[in-house]
């Protein structure tokens, strides 16, 4: 199932931001919750092995735009030997983005992609944060696969790959964490700082802090103290 | 050419390579590396991630040595691409002072024009790259070197640190042969511009980037500590 | 292999700066020797007697701490830019022998943050008596003994002892307390260095190093005589 949401924010009078374009096609539907806010609502189960989902975003100069999903994203494997399921977001951000979707459930024998590509201008400003959770409470975990590229006026900032769950890489005791959470964040630098199973690295004016562990739940209160707000309530 | 391959892969090419231990010396003070079974997981960590990371620049690197335009701004754009895939500043430092111990030994030992195209300190793997074009090799083999470099320096550092068994120990690595041979066939793909898995766009932005979160939190609190025998 | 052209430019690979003795900025002078011998009080003693009358700086190689490069500058012989340590891996003989990559690097890290700088001091980690430095990174080499190690020292020899630059048997004063005779000690030095220089000190009862500081200016004025 192929499903395409595009959203576009612009500058409108007054300071204010306008969305001319705000549609989905596929298991998303797109909903503007607020002035420069939408929310993604899923119209079906899944994502399901084989999926594909692509999120055009383009944030215009002086525009803001903040990106949010109603529910966890449970993703579930097809029968069979299931194919991955992958996500792409993309986004041209000229103005200032906000992405923070709900955690990503990865269940036993789904393997879902996540890939977020941001080509910036050279004062745009971006915030993204990946909450991720591999199995469902008492279930063996999925894998999951998350990308990250981030370029700043054509150089690239910030290129990751993790992977996680049975066969990943990141994946062998005893360091294999089931639940993970990652923000980056270009627009002002913040320094190194290290915690327990919790880093944040320095990127030129910006930074991206991410922390692993058990559950969900403590893995973002850590990655909270990082990102020096107070810790976000717990997800489901 | 199998002889220069091992010149570049030999742990004697006086590059620097011996002061730094991959992660290993931290992950031993935080109890992960403690014996043969433990230190093959990290290494097959180390080489999956990093490892690929560092196969599929070395071997984008060698192929921009090997053309003449615009090698120059080709290998500033992947120095950059390191510089993404690197965002821990003591992971930073520990490539570029080695590609520059390998620039200072590779200037002399493979002269070519392409080294003076190379930024001031690059890092690593793009030294390796460009020394492999120098040395008449090819992108395979400068992934290959870079994916079995990945996991030898921090091999001899646990066996050095942990008094571990020597022959224990290039056992270990002997058993890691055919994952290294992957890994570096695998970048090398990626760097003759095969599809990105998620993406299908080819070229220098979609190599390799395997990155281990744990790596990163090791390095930044070795780099902090001053009671280390290892540079990284 | 590279085309011939595209050697034209290049200096001569088998060109090797330290064995024409003529490389230019600071002299590197290392000092070697056994654990506890006197190689930090010796660097510190030549920092107080030359520092006045030299631009100078030190790289430190200790094996596991910081120890050394915070003495000297506990110590204030030193000004914090003017000291490097390098870490070597459990290995200080491969660091100033076998790959002296971080050596290199601190060493033009020095010369680069003091363009005037005349003398460079390495020292290395206190190793054994078969410990010695590389003239790729090195101009010359002082080994640092002590009697309290025992007479027998110079005569086993090893290439710190015999093939060093100045042989430095330090702790002089110690030599009545072990048993030590300082004639033996200079006799077998002579026999195995081929006419190359000994000097028995004690750092203890000349702190300003007097003797070795004379041997370093003579290293720089003949040095300076070649480039001549
Ligand atoms: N009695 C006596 N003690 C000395 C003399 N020179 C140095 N010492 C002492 O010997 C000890 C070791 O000296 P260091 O200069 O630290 O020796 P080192 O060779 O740098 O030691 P490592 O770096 O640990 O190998 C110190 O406690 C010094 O004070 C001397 O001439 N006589
Ligand atoms: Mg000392």
């Amino acid at each position: 199932m192929r499903t395409l949401v595009e959203v576009v924010a612009r500058a409108g009078p007054g300071g204010r931001t306008v969305l001319p374009v705000v549609r989905a096609s596929g298991q998303l539907a797109v909903r503007r919750t607020g002035p420069s806010t939408v929310h993604l609502v899923a119209t079906a189960f899944g994502p399901l092995g084989g999926d594909d989902a692509e999120v055009r975003l383009v944030v215009e100069a002086g525009a803001r735009l903040a990106v949010r999903t109603v529910a966890a994203a449970v993703v579930l494997p097809a029968r069979g030997e299931s194919p991955p399921s992958v996500q792409r977001v993309r986004a041209e951000v000229a103005g200032s983005l906000d992405l923070r979707a709900e955690p990503t459930v990865v269940t036993r024998g789904a393997h879902h992609h996540a890939l977020l590509h941001a080509q910036l201008d050279d004062d745009a400003e971006l915030t993204a944060t990946e909450q991720v959770q591999l199995g469902r409470v008492g279930e063996e975990p999925g894998r999951w696969t998350g990308t990250t590229r981030v370029e700043r006026a054509g150089t690239p900032l910030l290129h990751t790959t993790v992977g996680l769950g049975p066969g990943a890489p990141a994946w062998l005791p005893p360091v294999a964490p089931r639940a993970y959470a990652s923000t980056v964040h270009a627009g002002a630098a913040l320094a190194r700082a290290t915690g327990e199973d919790a880093v944040r690295l320095p990127l030129e004016r910006g930074w991206v802090a991410t922390a692993w562990g058990d559950r969900l739940a403590p893995t973002l209160g850590r990655l909270a103290l990082l990102e020096g707000a107070a810790p976000v309530e717990e997800a489901q | 050419m199998t002889a220069a391959l091992l010149t570049l892969a030999d742990s004697r090419l006086p590059a620097g390579g011996h002061t730094h231990s991959g992660g290993v010396e931290q992950a031993i003070a935080a109890g992960i590396v403690h014996d043969p079974r433990s230190l093959e997981v990290f290494l097959r960590r180390r080489l999956t991630t990093a490892g690929s990371t560092a196969a599929g620049l070395a071997a984008a690197a060698c192929r921009a040595a090997g053309r003449d335009e615009p090698r120059r701004a080709s290998l500033a754009r992947l120095d950059a691409e390191a510089d993404a895939r690197t965002p821990s500043p003591a992971l930073r430092q520990a490539s570029r002072q080695q590609g520059r111990g390998l620039v200072r030994v590779g200037r002399r030992a493979w002269p070519t024009a392409a080294w003076d195209d190379l930024p001031p300190h690059p890092h690593h793997p793009l030294a390796l790259g460009v020394a492999a074009a120098a040395a008449g090799l090819g992108p395979a083999d400068a992934a290959q070197a870079a994916a079995y470099l990945s996991i030898t320096g921090s091999a001899t550092a646990a066996q050095r640190l942990l008094a571990m068994d020597p022959i224990t120990v290039a056992t270990v690595t002997a058993r890691l042969a055919a994952e290294v041979d992957a890994v570096g066939a695998g970048a090398d793909q990626a760097a003759a511009g095969g599809p990105a898995p998620t993406d299908g766009e080819p070229g220098p932005a979609w190599l390799p980037a395997g990155t281990d979160p744990l790596l990163d939190l090791l390095a930044e609190v070795h780099a902090d500590r001053d009671d280390r025998y290892f540079a990284s | 292999m590279p085309p011939d052209h595209l050697l034209d430019d290049y200096v001569d690979p088998y060109d090797d700066p330290a064995a024409r003795g003529h490389r230019h900025g600071p002299l590197r002078v290392g000092l070697g020797g056994p654990v506890g011998s006197g190689k930090t009080a010796l660097a510190a003693a030549l920092c107080r007697t030359l520092g006045a009358e030299l631009d100078l700086a030190v790289v430190t190689n200790d094996i596991y701490t910081t120890e050394d490069a915070d003495f000297l500058r506990r110590n204030a012989v030193l000004p914090d830019d003017r000291i490097e340590a390098v870490q070597t891996g459990c290995c200080p003989h491969t660091a100033i022998r076998d790959d002296i990559t971080a050596n290199l690097d601190a060493v033009e890290l020095l010369e680069s943050r003091h363009p005037g700088l005349e003398l460079v001091l390495v020292e290395s980690g206190g190793d054994n008596l078969t410990a010695s430095f590389s003239y790729g990174l090195v101009d010359v080499q002082i080994f640092v003994v002590d009697v309290a190690g025992g007479d027998k020292v110079p005569r086993k020899g090893g290439p710190g002892v015999t093939a060093s630059d100045l042989l430095v048997v330090n702790k002089t004063d110690l030599a009545p307390l072990v048993g030590a005779d300082l004639d033996v000690m200079r006799r077998d030095a002579g026999a195995v260095r081929a006419g190359k220089p000994t000097l028995l000190i004690s750092l203890r009862e000349d702190p300003a190093a007097t003797e070795v500081a004379g041997w370093v200016r003579q290293q720089l004025r003949s040095r300076a005589a070649q480039h001549a």
